[in-house]
């Protein structure tokens, strides 16, 4: 521990911004922003910058990549990290580091994400503790501040007329070596004593105090309080609270077109509370009003905590001090913990629900840019039904397919210029040198991929999600029921069991549709009749001349089936109603809810765990899923 | 506004009417929910619609399309029979106060309930609210002005603030919330047909004293108003039309009329800074810059003047407005010798008085300023009436209720009321644009309460069309509770859905010309 006076704390800035560009906190008007070094405006007085820290190591825009289509052929530019500079970051208080500090891990973790690594790498971050809580401030409740314990690279504690100084990283260390002239020892015991005492004091000064110990149960136990009615009423989606969140990771990609040859693929910050955040391309929303303000105050003071073992919320008060409705989330805590206990809640009951066990996140090798697509060139286009088209790709570097291994649900497909759409894995492990999709018209960027001709070029990232289990269900007898284009996602699993038939048991397959043109896949179904063992259901709304079709419900055709329900496997993809319906009656001839497979296809938007858009509970169902056992499913909030 | 934004902040009884404050002033509403949520104020709230800021209502007062002066005339009666008056403002600032006390005589809460469908018990408790109110606020906004009796609604608003002396105080007063950052400032600067800066009349001798000194020789005679306009374009008197920020095509009613009258000109000019709906049918284009592109001033909704300040220069090709002007002209060999939009605003405040004493230094130093501001010292004015109005002492008005002018009938038995939605501004040139905007609201929506939806069988999400006496177009149903039986709710946002094709340009406010947007006679069918 070291001291530097304060005399000298702008000398020491300017001798930084030498070699680093420095950010410090600056006065403008009322407020006190972090802006590049101001020796003018330059403050010390402040108790916490208008925006936090992140915007400097998450920004509010980012650019993926830059795309160029002459004749044909579409060439991908990303960014070049070695142009970031290095920064320094001084003057960020406690609870806006330990966001920091939670902003990598969600970056760094599973899915590495460069756009992220590469700036956080070159930034150095000069925290300072708070003498001093602001009329908002609650970050001894979230138990954050108010001195920094992570995400920074050197801490200064205001004492007197000099402040302590401590390193916590190698860049840290280099940055004290650079002004080491300024600084002098001091007694580390000593100094370890007084800012005991000076945080001891800090903390005595918050008026806000909560225990937040126990929230996890009492937000489980309140899921359905008239409260969340009350404030759906209140919040106008402005999006305030989640743009000045240490926390938020959340982003929306977004086409910048040039012309209709050239553009760029980008990031802006996005936000759970706009309405249309899980809105799908049909218009189907999995969340409304009420869910939708839930949501947040769940994920910050729970969610993230459950799925990455940090806090969801630092305790910064900002998203309280900017609510133009004056939502306030220390007082929906409150609200809520009153109306439990109120409601004959017990500590016992809550102790019990609010262990968790933390989840264990699997490191996924380092890719050099988790947004960048291959470049994948469409060989064949069939129609399947009126409005669903099966697309044939071939990678333009082969050597991609060489390298490529089976695994995950699905790929993201990318229309340049248009956006880019999840779509599942249909195919088994035994095609490798051709990817082929069904892709139904349902939106903007499905409209402009039935628009495309063989021969045209698209961008493919992936395979991406967890697929449906394969090895731990031989041996048994296999139902399968797709639902129109749902068809295509367990497709995956038809091919794999027809192609090693002998290790199952029975095996039937469902296509269910409103009409025959509806269904999918047509000629591999009647091929599939002729394999022994297995028999192809059409269940139809509508009667057909096609093919022997029974016109009525899936449900009807399963006692007939004559498997053995104890030792079976379902896989279903259909709409989560439909799910529903044909499970209940599984359930009932004896199946286990963990047999009973689904996937749950939701609004993803980057494949990776990162955006957010479709997190249910605590979960990321592009990453965790979208395949699901019905007992995962029905634990799951219903948000999907 | 007569009073400040800050202001409301402190009033213990707010009463809002035709105006969905929360989301499309949701600043103003900010102050609202202070008021509410930390001073314990009490809130009407009157509008056809649920509107979110309801919910915090003491008193919600759901009332049928342009009955508004209804509600209002039964208030005044309730005020004056309960004598819950404000006697001696009354008596020291007002006249007229004995013929108003009369006209509303028999207009009972019970008569009001025939017309606006309200219990006439609510409209009671309501009046009560706000005639014991201590300081009580008025907020009011399109919900009021755009009907055939928008001049008398606002008047009758005045009424009730002025004869129970909320009105001259802080937190108090009659507050229109401006629809746009700077309508105030086009306003003050006579963007209007019969008014010159400052409000001086056009072809009044105060005018003709005011302005010849600093202009010369002017034509000092009021204009045509923006119906008029369209209308004698329509009929060939008007040969070309120079329209600057304004999207008619979308926002004036009457559609084919409009598109007709701009048409038929020989020559038609359109300045914006994109190619709106209107300047699709310009002769020529003049590329505007945008607010972030230009210097200059905007005066908001509580009259306060600020500075703008250019933070890239204007894209390529495109001018501010007041450069495009100038050059034009001088192009017409009339001198215009302005260098920069502070000469123009220092050319303004020689002849506004109420801009007198500002300076683009005192508006930086001061974060902008309130008019009346006379002169260098004057701090700028946060409330209008403090010791005395205008014209000397207030006048009461007559008002008396006229039904609307469209009304249901077996062929369009439903009463249309159109407004906006939180994310879209006006016609969508601009938040069409933007991607987080436009998602939360990419295409028009019909709202319908779930009897109406089942009497013509449509559900949820499904395309239906919208006809009236003028027209058809289409949107989706959104089906909710949040509406009274009878009427139904669309933005009037979207070109793919115009609703401006379905609303008469006939029904008019007799003195302003303002159409009757709040009030239209439809027939919903599955489309």
């Amino acid at each position: 521990m070291q001291k530097l006076l304060n005399q000298d704390l702008l000398t020491v800035l300017k001798i930084w911004n030498e070699q680093y560009e420095v950010f410090a906190p600056k006065k403008i008007d009322g407020d006190v922003v972090l802006s590049v070094l101001d020796e003018e405006n330059f403050t010390m007085d402040y108790i916490n910058v208008t925006l936090p820290v992140k915007q400097y190591v998450f920004e509010q825009k980012e650019n993926f990549f830059k795309w160029n289509r002459s004749e044909k052929e579409i060439t991908i530019k990303t960014p070049d990290p070695n142009k970031l500079s290095s920064r320094v970051l001084f003057g960020v208080r406690p609870c806006d580091a330990y966001g920091v500090a939670y902003t990598d891990k969600f970056y760094f973790q599973e899915f590495e994400d460069t756009n992220y690594t590469d700036r956080r790498k070159r930034t150095a971050i000069v925290a300072v503790n708070c003498l001093q809580p602001g009329k908002n401030c609650f970050c001894t409740s979230t138990k954050t501040g108010p001195f920094a314990e992570q995400g920074y690279d050197v801490l200064l504690t205001p004492v007197e007329d000099y402040y302590l100084v401590e390193y916590a990283s190698l860049f840290g260390e280099t940055l004290l070596k650079v002004i080491s002239s300024y600084l002098s020892p001091v007694d580390s015991q000593q100094g370890v004593k007084d800012k005991e005492i000076l945080k001891k004091l800090t903390e005595s000064k918050f008026e806000i105090n909560i225990d937040l110990s126990l929230i996890k149960g009492i937000l489980k136990k309140t899921y359905d309080s008239k409260l969340w009615n009350a404030l759906a009423h209140e919040c106008i989606s402005c999006t305030g609270c989640t743009n000045v969140c240490p926390t938020c990771t959340c982003f929306n990609v977004v086409e910048e077109n040039i012309d209709d040859n050239s553009g760029r693929r980008v990031r802006y910050w996005d936000s759970c509370q706009s309405d249309s955040f899980t809105r799908n391309a049909g218009g189907h929303n999995t969340r409304d009003s009420v869910s939708r303000v839930r949501f947040r105050i769940l994920d910050k003071l729970t969610l993230i905590e459950e799925r990455f073992g940090m806090k969801g919320c630092v305790g910064c008060g900002r998203c309280i001090s900017v609510c133009p409705t004056y939502i306030n989330i220390v007082k929906i805590a409150r609200e809520l913990t009153a109306e439990y206990y109120a409601n004959g809640g017990s500590d016992q009951e809550l102790e019990q629900i609010s262990q968790s066990v933390p989840y264990v996140i699997e490191q996924r090798p380092q890719m050099d840019n988790l947004y960048k697509p291959e470049i994948a060139i469409i060989t064949r286009i069939d129609e399947e039904t009126p409005d669903i088209k099966r697309f044939f790709f071939k990678y333009k570097d082969p050597s991609l397919h060489d390298r490529y291994i089976f695994k995950g649900q699905f790929f993201m497909i990318t229309v340049f210029g248009q956006g880019e759409i999840a779509i599942s894995i249909p195919f088994g492990p035994s095609q490798r040198d051709e990817f082929d999709f069904c892709v139904k018209k349902a939106g903007r960027d499905t409209d402009a991929l039935h628009k495309m001709q063989v021969g045209d070029e698209v961008g493919l990232r992936g395979p991406f999600g967890a697929g449906f289990p394969y090895e731990s269900i031989k041996g048994r007898d296999i139902l399968i029921v797709g639902s129109g284009v749902g068809l295509a996602p367990v497709r995956t699993m038809i091919v794999q069991i027809l192609d090693n038939r002998q290790e199952f048991g029975k095996v039937a397959i469902m296509a269910s549709a409103t009409k025959y043109e509806g269904v999918v896949y047509k000629d591999d179904l009647k091929e599939w009749t002729n394999i022994p063992g297995v028999q192809v259901f059409y269940p139809l709304a509508k009667p057909t001349n096609e093919v022997d079709a029974h016109v009525g419900y899936i449900n009807d055709l399963l006692p007939g089936l004559g498997f053995d329900w104890a030792n079976t496997t379902a896989v279903i993809c259909a709409s989560p109603r439909r799910i529903k319906a044909v499970a209940k009656d599984l359930l009932a001839l004896g199946m286990q809810p963990t047999d009973i497979l689904t996937s749950l296809e939701t609004h993803m938007r980057c494949g990776t765990g990162k955006c957010g858009h479709c997190k249910v509970g605590s979960h990321y169902m592009c990453v965790d899923g979208p395949v699901f056992n019905y007992q995962e499913m029905l634990e799951l909030p219903p948000e999907y | 506004m007569t009073n400040s934004i800050s202001g409301i902040a402190d009033s213990d009884v707010i009463f809002i009417i035709g105006s969905n404050t929360t989301e499309q002033h949701p600043l103003v509403a900010t102050r609202i929910y202070e008021a509410l949520e930390i001073n314990n104020a009490k809130l009407i709230v009157a509008d056809p619609r649920k509107i979110p800021i309801a919910y915090k209502a003491d008193y919600y007062l759901p009332l049928a399309p342009g009955t508004n002066l209804a509600l209002i005339n039964a208030m005044l009666h309730v005020i004056i029979a309960e004598d819950l008056v404000d006697a001696n403002f009354i008596a020291e600032r007002t006249e007229g106060f004995e013929l108003l006390k009369a006209s509303v005589a028999d207009f009972t809460p019970e008569k009001a309930a025939l017309i606006t469908g309200l219990d006439a018990e609510l409209i009671r408790a309501a009046a009560r609210l706000y005639g014991k109110a201590k300081q009580a606020s008025i907020l009011y906004a399109m919900g009021i002005t755009q009907h055939v009796t928008g001049t008398k609604n606002c008047a009758a608003l005045c009424n009730l603030a002025v004869i129970t002396g909320n009105i001259g105080r802080p937190a108090t007063g009659v507050n229109p919330l401006r629809g746009q950052n700077n309508v105030q400032g086009a306003c003050d600067v006579g963007c209007l047909p019969e008014i010159l800066p400052g409000y001086a009349a056009a072809g009044s001798q105060l005018a003709m004293d005011r302005f010849s000194p600093v202009w010369g020789d002017f034509a000092n005679k009021p204009g045509r108003k923006l119906g008029e306009m369209l209308d004698d374009a329509a009929s060939g008197k008007i040969k070309a039309l120079y329209i600057i920020g304004e999207n008619p095509v979308i926002s004036d009613p009457n559609q084919a009329h409009v598109r007709h009258a701009l048409e038929n000109t020989e020559l038609l000019i359109v300045q914006d800074i994109f190619l709106s709906d209107t300047a699709e049918l310009a002769d020529i284009v003049l590329p505007g810059a945008s607010f972030i592109e230009k210097n200059g001033t905007f005066t908001n909704t509580e009259r306060r003047v600020q500075r703008i300040r250019e933070a890239i220069p204007p894209l390529e090709d495109c001018k501010p407005d007041w450069l495009i002007l100038t050059e034009l002209t001088k192009a017409m060999g009339y001198s215009a010798d302005y260098q920069h939009p502070e000469d123009i605003f220092n050319e303004m405040r020689l002849v506004m008085p109420s801009y007198a004493g500002m300076t683009y230094d005192r508006l930086a130093e001061n974060q902008g300023l309130c008019w009346p501001c006379p002169n260098e010292d004057h701090p700028g004015t946060p409330y209008l009436h403090k010791d005395k109005f205008i014209r000397g002492k207030a006048l009461l008005t007559i008002n008396d209720y006229e039904n609307p002018a469209a009304q249901a009938s077996e062929e369009f038995p439903l009463i249309l009321t159109t407004g906006r939605v939180m994310h879209h501004y006006h016609t969508r040139t601009m938040t069409g644009r933007v991607w987080s905007l436009n998602r939360e609201y990419p295409h028009s929506f019909i709202e319908m309460h779930p009897e109406d939806a089942l009497a013509i069988g449509v559900k949820d999400g499904w395309l239906v069309s919208i006809s009236s006496a003028l027209g058809s177009i289409k949107a989706h149903v959104v089906i909710t509770t949040n509406i009274k039986q009878g009427v139904v709710f669309m933005p009037f946002h979207f070109s793919e859905s115009p609703v401006n094709k379905l609303i008469s340009d006939k029904n008019l406010d007799p003195i302003t010309n303002i159409p009757e947007f709040k009030v239209c006679a439809v027939r919903v069918e599955e489309a």
